[in-house]
């Protein structure tokens, strides 16, 4: 397989030509990262406040007020007064609370450091993201409410310090913003690219294009080269404004760091590629491309469920994911200040993948006009 | 209006033209249910395997509890290491997640001595998966002191019973897959529209259709109603699939999410018709079909909480269909339907779907001119 660079520049600028001709795409693939940034790097939080709580109070004395109260002022949850059991299951169904504290009749009366009073507390287990942090402030919560009302305050044992390595506030941006980004460029870059051939082979300027000495590989090469310029110049936005709006810390090798950048565009890049060289149909490609691209890189990649939490098959499985790597790459990049020997792994696994999809996409070049 | 007889010829063309390859019937009918069983079984939104790792100097029995713990748990795997390890190298390398250090002499006579710091080093790259480990941690250490101290801490005076309702063992398939099913019933149709109007405006066909003795509406309602028919059909099909081989419970009215399914449907089939009337080749039209369900899909609820997003990017989800057909799923389909809630959620799917109805019916007309 030889390679003409002069042809793949002629194909590279026949590309250029069509990015320029249509501005739309150009400025989307170049804006539309910095403007998700943007957005999601502030809206994002990991960390749930204001939780509604509907509070009914059957006791309706100092003590179930002060409970209630302490709920409403630890900034967690916001409290609802409804005056009977039903109205607080009702809230629940509606959806109008997450949870609900059913205070006792008599609560107050039995509070003494040796008796146990009970309050029941519902929670709406539809939405398992808040569930768990709804769990742990309602221990917290049970503690504080102990020691002040009843004077329980027992000694710790064991007292657990905990430290938090590379994120030691645990800061929602840090975590949501590299992996947002590896997100964005892997689907833009499969997008980009999956229509490209399918285009040529659609409108019939592939068959002129193949009356002409150029090969597979230099069609292939020609094209990933401006998609894989214009990707990188917009993950140069993403970076400054990581940096700059954002403050997050970036402690890796700048250089290790662009070089994993260039496989992961190119690997998607040559996805996009491989999607269109087999199917031949934009709109079929596009499926595809939206198919493979999309929900995978959001879903799989562990940019928000961590991959080890998966059953061990789909662990494996996610092994596929070029966006899984890389997403370890830029993470451990941004806040570890991995070096490329510690990155091995994932650096090993972009480039197999990388060399295999454009391998793939030139051998399945088929030259014949008949798909 | 449209005539029976016009529009009986557009639903063949179009079906026809959709069902004709091969490969597009198994992307309809088939990649669906494939994904769903994928994010079904992949997805978990417990924190588990967390690599832990620790010293245990010899007859540190406390610690060597926790640690024993901990593995049994399930919450947490071993770590092949050195007993001299330097628990930051484990942590930078990513050998270890977590790591426990004892205090010096061991955490057993620290205890004794009543001053027992057990320190935790937590990788917090993932922000949730550090709050978690944190909780585990304290719960485990909690269970080992009672178990091996046996000095019965008084218990808490007040105690809060919890019970959750609706998904009491917390199946993370059961509230991904209300999610999953929205977020491919959104794609497969909004693509399918905008990519297929699009496709005919590059290959010159429509501009016959225009030539046709047929009024704009009759295009309209013509290239947009066998869309909505093939998404009706996945409805029941990703539904089906979810109930069978997930066990999602359906507590609700299958009636009345096949209702909230069709204005959900529709709306998408508007969004797909108006991204078809900006964009002038399918490169654009796929760029701008990623331009909506990108964030759309994040501002679901199905990745991150609404409720968290500050004020204006809460304003954005409003507008979100995604956002609205999810919770009406989860309420119809987990906590059997809240009248007033599905009324709500429904009215706003049907406004967003009436304007862009309207807006994509008044563009599509001035391209038709």
């Amino acid at each position: 397989m030889s390679l003409s660079w002069s042809r793949t520049l002629a194909i590279t600028q026949k590309e250029i030509y069509h990015i320029l001709r249509d501005p739309f795409t150009m400025a989307l693939s170049l804006g539309l990262p910095v403007i998700m940034i943007f957005l999601f790097g502030f809206a994002i939080e990991f960390n749930v406040k204001y939780i509604p709580l509907a509070v009914q109070d059957a006791d309706q004395t100092q003590a179930s007020r002060k409970l209630a109260e302490y709920f409403g002022s630890s900034n967690y949850f916001i409290v609802n007064y409804v005056s009977n059991p039903e109205q607080a299951q009702n809230a629940l169904q509606s959806s109008q609370a997450r949870a609900s504290l059913l205070i006792p009749g008599g609560f107050q009366k039995d509070l003494s450091p040796h008796n146990i009073t009970e309050a029941q507390i519902l929670l709406d287990g539809s939405d398992n993201s808040t569930v768990g942090p709804i769990l742990s402030y309602l221990s917290s919560m049970q503690a504080i409410s102990a020691k002040r009302l009843a004077n329980y305050d027992p000694p710790k044992a064991i007292d657990l310090k905990t430290r938090f390595l590379f994120n030691p506030e645990l800061n929602s941006r840090w975590f949501v913003i590299p992996g947002l980004a590896v997100v964005i460029m892997a689907i833009l870059s499969v997008l980009l690219t999956t229509l490209t051939i399918a285009r040529e082979w659609e409108n019939g300027s592939m068959e002129l294009m193949l009356s002409t000495p150029v090969r597979p590989i230099e069609i292939i090469m020609g094209k990933l080269i401006p998609y894989a310029v214009l990707g990188l110049a917009a993950v140069t936005f993403v970076y400054i404004i990581s940096r700059t709006v954002f403050h997050i810390p970036f402690l890796g090798n700048l250089f290790v760091f662009s070089i994993g950048c260039i496989l992961f565009l190119i690997t998607y890049l040559a996805q996009g590629l491989l999607i269109s060289v087999l199917v031949r149909n934009q709109q079929i490609a596009m499926q595809i491309g939206i198919m493979s691209g999309l929900l995978p890189a959001q879903l799989l990649s562990g940019f928000i469920f961590p991959v080890e939490s998966m059953p061990t098959f789909f662990q494996y499985f996610t092994m596929l994911l070029p966006a899984r790597w890389f997403m370890t790459i830029a993470r451990a990049s941004y806040l570890k200040g991995s070096t490329l020997l510690e990155m091995w792994i994932p650096f090993f696994a972009l480039t197999l993948f990388c060399i295999i999809f454009i391998l793939l996409a030139i051998h399945n070049f088929k030259t014949d006009l008949e798909p | 209006m449209i005539s029976w007889i016009v529009f009986k010829g557009f639903l063949k063309k179009e079906l026809k033209q959709v069902l004709r390859d091969k490969r597009m019937r198994v992307l309809l009918f088939l990649a669906p249910l494939i994904q769903l069983t994928i994010f079904g079984f992949a997805i978990s939104t417990d924190v588990k395997n967390l690599k832990l790792w620790t010293s245990i100097s010899p007859n540190d029995t406390i610690l060597e509890h926790i640690y024993q713990h901990a593995i049994a748990s399930g919450w947490f795997i071993p770590v092949n290491a050195n007993r001299n390890s330097d628990p930051y190298e484990l942590l930078q390398s990513g050998k270890a997640d977590a790591i426990l250090v004892a205090p010096p002499g061991g955490l057993t006579k620290a205890v004794g001595r009543e001053d027992a710091p057990l320190q935790l080093l937590v990788n917090s790259i993932n922000v949730i998966q550090a709050q978690s480990t944190e909780n585990y941690m304290k719960a485990i250490i909690d269970q080992v002191l009672v178990d091996d101290l046996k000095k019965q801490l008084p218990e808490s005076p007040i105690k809060f019973v919890v019970r959750i309702l609706y998904n009491p063992t917390l199946e993370t398939s059961f509230f991904m897959i209300p999610g999953v099913i929205s977020l491919l019933i959104c794609i497969l149709t909004i693509v399918l529209t905008c990519m297929s109007i699009t496709r005919e405006k590059e290959l010159g066909t429509f501009e016959m259709l225009i030539s046709a003795p047929l009024s704009a509406s009759d295009i309209i309602l013509g290239k947009t109603i066998p869309f909505i028919i093939l998404g009706m059909i996945d409805v029941p099909l990703i539904l089906g699939m979810s109930i069978l081989l997930f066990h999602v419970p359906m507590q609700g009215s299958f009636l009345v999410l096949l209702l909230v399914s069709f204005v959900f449907v529709c709306t998408t089939v508007a969004i797909g018709t108006l991204i078809s009337t900006f964009a002038k080749n399918q490169q654009q039209s796929t760029l701008g079909s990623f331009l909506f369900l990108f964030p759309a899909i994040l501002l679901s609820g199905l990745l991150f909480p609404i409720e968290n997003m500050p004020e204006y990017m809460k304003w954005f989800s409003y507008l979100d269909p995604i956002a609205h057909y999810l919770a009406l799923l989860r309420n119809i389909m987990l906590k059997g339907g809240d009248a007033s809630f599905i009324l709500k959620h429904t009215a706003i799917l049907a406004l967003i779907g009436c304007i862009l109805i309207y807006i994509s019916y008044k563009r599509f007309h001035t391209t038709l001119e």
